[in-house]
């Protein structure tokens, strides 16, 4: 059973949905830029309302996944819907020619969702040019989601894995939701999920599942 | 997918809601829906018709929820495997949806959505539906699991993207069709690609089903350490342990009720508690049964039965009265109902001193049991009742008589065993269910014993008298059947003993549609029943 805390982020997610639901309709009526962004907004606090209630309840011990078999083209793509129309004019290219070999992987895609978006929209705002989106086979088993963009990369800090830098950059929310989400997903052999981060022409962000 | 030609039932409580997402289907191209407003209203349109895809929200006011409503209609056979099934829930309920362990959607979608999400999320499940079509349909016909293995494996050659689910199912068949040595294989061979849930949970039902207890029950606790959530693995954990370790077994069914609460589990708490005499839990949990659905589709005597007598334990008569005259509002008035009510009854009234009133009642019970066939949950209620009014001859011949006619049933055992336990004859009780369910096994030995060594006249009269004195007896009637038909492929056409056999055929169905048998006999009584064969 959640607490009051949890139940206030969803009352407040739940308001959000509602929002969002009337800024579209405003949307019909009207096509001003100003309620795009709107509309961007709310969907991006949503977002973090999500990442929120799932720390909550790590911190309480009840952040339980629910790991599932998915068809990795069909989850690849609702990924690329959600995201679409690309929040900025920067290309993404992706390479999801493994989902087809791969086929079905077992993951709690409701929370891996948010971790690939939101590395998505991070590599978007940092990206000069290009963002690139790519799934493969990891060797030794598991699968790997990457996310590169050619910008300025992490900061020093956030490649050293300093957690309390990290809070403090814009993306730091993000990147703890996203060590937690790989962390919590493990296999009864003890095998476990994680992210790797990088710099290499851009910030390259991974998350391996196992 | 065109949905055009495609029909739906979209289920909603909410009227604006459903009106939104009959915009939103038409939207995206589905513009034959009906709707429901609830639950009765949903079971009317499904016998009614049949139907390409479903969309349920999950929450279904009175109480009651999507998930009980697609359990109830899986169970009852009202859902053909050919409709898919789309719940629709919010954030706060999708872990119910997603970890729903034996009866999970086709797929689920979180609120809010737009219609094309909802478009393309219906072209999928029913895209998959169609490529296992020729599964399904072996799948719903009775005596159909062989063609359905077959029909797997024509699939799996396929290399369709669906082999995953392909081997699921394969794995369910085998298992159903005690190959548990092929289905352990099939498991093991996923798990050495991929590591997911349902396969591990298989790797143990198949190990325990090949007697290897302790392997499966450490199989499972390693399966839940990885995945938390997933419900089938709580529930064949409280499986295992339920022989061995009830107290154990009420604590694993307590954590799965943390992770989705349920009105079986809460009826699977309460049974547990009570047995492990842990009264006030059973009341708790019976009570939140009963009151939790509003519906009234999701109730059994059973759990009124449980609220009562956890109240009598405690007591608490007043309370424990109200709850038995309470089922008379809640249930039709069946001859069932009226013995189970007595039964009960009778009960509370002998926990509470009043002899007489007790004895009335369990009269009551009997008298009916005298004049109709009771299922074995009300039966093994009288034999309880009997019992703690004293009557331990009465009760004794209860439990026997249904213990031979369920001799495979192992929770029908293990209910008559408790009972047993309660009065103080454990071993006397385990003693006279080992020995009916030997005798049973030896009966049935003996008799295709006689029938190998060419004595078959003398089989068929053996199999029949038993056949026709136990009827819910599956493993009895399948064996008559046999029989009856080996005797006429030996012998040549008999349409006398084709019919009987068909008529044994029958029998056994309806008391195990499942039973791992059936499908063999059924297929050589088609073999011989067909106009080639003559």
């Amino acid at each position: 059973m959640d607490s009051l805390v949890a139940v206030a982020i969803h009352d407040a997610k739940n308001a959000l949905n509602a929002l969002n639901v009337w800024l579209a309709e405003a949307r019909r009526d009207c096509q001003a830029p100003a309620l795009e962004r709107a509309q961007e907004v709310a969907g991006n606090v949503s977002a973090q309302l999500v990442q929120l209630l799932t720390l909550y309840r790590a911190g309480e011990g009840s952040l339980r996944l629910a790991v599932e078999d998915r068809q990795l083209d069909d989850f690849l793509a609702d990924v690329m819907a959600e995201l679409a129309p690309p929040p900025t004019a920067i290309a993404i290219a992706t390479d999801f020619a493994a989902a087809a070999d791969i086929g079905v992987w077992a993951f709690d895609a409701y929370q891996v969702k948010f971790v690939l978006l939101d590395a998505l929209r991070n590599a978007l705002r940092h990206a000069s040019s290009r963002v690139h989106f790519t799934l493969a086979a990891e060797s030794g088993g598991g699968i790997r989601f990457s996310v590169a963009d050619d910008g300025p990369g992490f900061p020093d800090t956030v490649l050293g894995g300093d957690t309390s830098a990290m809070a403090k950059t814009s993306s730091g929310l993000g990147l703890t939701f996203a060590r937690l989400i790989a962390a919590h997903h493990a296999t009864p052999s003890g095998r476990h999920g994680r992210i790797e981060l990088a710099n290499d022409g851009g910030a390259r962000f991974a998350l391996i599942l196992p | 997918m065109d949905l055009r030609e495609k029909s739906g039932l979209l289920i909603d409580d909410i009227p604006e809601m459903r009106s939104t997402i009959r915009i939103q289907l038409a939207d995206a191209g589905l513009e034959k829906c009906d709707v429901a407003r609830n639950i009765k209203e949903a079971i009317d349109k499904l016998a009614a018709r049949r139907y390409d895809l479903i969309l349920c929200d999950y929450n279904l006011g009175q109480g009651t929820d999507g998930q009980q409503f697609l359990e109830l209609v899986r169970r009852k056979k009202l859902l053909p495997l050919t409709t898919a099934f789309l719940m629709i829930t919010g954030e706060s309920s999708y872990e119910q949806v997603s970890t729903a362990a034996e009866y999970a959607p086709d797929d689920y979608l979180l609120k809010p959505f737009t219609s094309e999400t909802l478009r393309t999320r219906m072209g999928r499940i029913l895209d998959k539906k169609e490529a296992l079509k020729p599964l399904y349909r072996h799948l719903s016909q009775p005596g159909g699991r062989h063609q359905a293995l077959a029909a797997c494996d024509d699939l799996l050659a396929a290399r369709t993207r669906y082999s995953l689910d392909i081997l699921r199912i394969k794995g369910e068949l085998l298992m159903a069709m005690k190959r548990t040595d092929e289905a352990l294989a099939l498991y093991e061979g996923v798990l050495e690609l991929r590591a997911t849930p349902w396969a591990e949970v298989g790797k143990a039902r198949a190990l325990a089903a090949d007697g290897d207890d302790e392997a499966a029950r450490h199989h499972l606790e390693r399966a839940l350490e990885a995945y938390p959530n997933y419900l089938a693995a709580y529930d064949s954990l409280a499986q295992l342990l339920e022989k061995t370790d009830r107290p154990a077994a009420q604590q694993v069914v307590e954590r799965a009720l943390k992770v989705a609460p349920s009105t079986q589990r809460q009826r699977h708490i309460g049974g547990l508690a009570f047995d492990n005499k842990d009264f006030g839990r059973a009341e708790e949990a019976f009570r939140r049964t009963v009151e939790k659905d509003r519906s009234g589709f999701f109730k059994e005597h059973g759990d009124y039965a449980g609220l009562a007598k956890s109240y009598a334990e405690q007591g608490k008569t007043r309370e424990a009265l109200a709850a038995v005259k309470n089922m008379s509002s809640h249930f039709q008035h069946t001859p069932e109902l009226a013995a189970r009510q007595a039964a009960v009854e009778s009960q509370v009234h002998a926990k509470a001193g009043n002899a007489e009133a007790a004895r009335i009642a369990m009269d009551k019970a009997l008298a009916v049991m005298k004049e109709v066939e009771l299922d074995p949950a009300t039966s093994l209620e009288i034999a309880q009742a009997c019992f703690v009014g004293g009557r331990s001859e009465a009760a004794t011949d209860i439990i026997r008589g249904v213990a031979e006619d369920h001799h495979e049933d192992d929770s029908v055992f293990a209910r008559a065993q408790a009972i047993f336990a309660e009065a103080g004859l454990n071993d006397e009780g385990s003693a006279l269910l080992d020995e009916t369910r030997r005798r049973l096994i030896k009966l049935n030995n003996d008799a295709v014993s006689l029938a190998k060594a060419g004595a078959l006249d003398q089989a068929i009269v053996m199999l029949r008298e038993a056949a026709d004195r136990l009827r819910h007896n599956a493993q009895i009637a399948i064996n008559a059947a046999l029989a009856l038909l080996m005797h006429i492929q030996e012998n040549g056409m008999d349409v006398a003993k084709l019919a009987l056999a068909r008529h044994y055929l029958r029998q056994a169905e309806e008391a195990d549609p499942n039973h791992a048998k059936l499908d063999e006999v059924e297929a050589f009584y088609r073999r011989l029943a067909s106009p080639d064969s003559q």
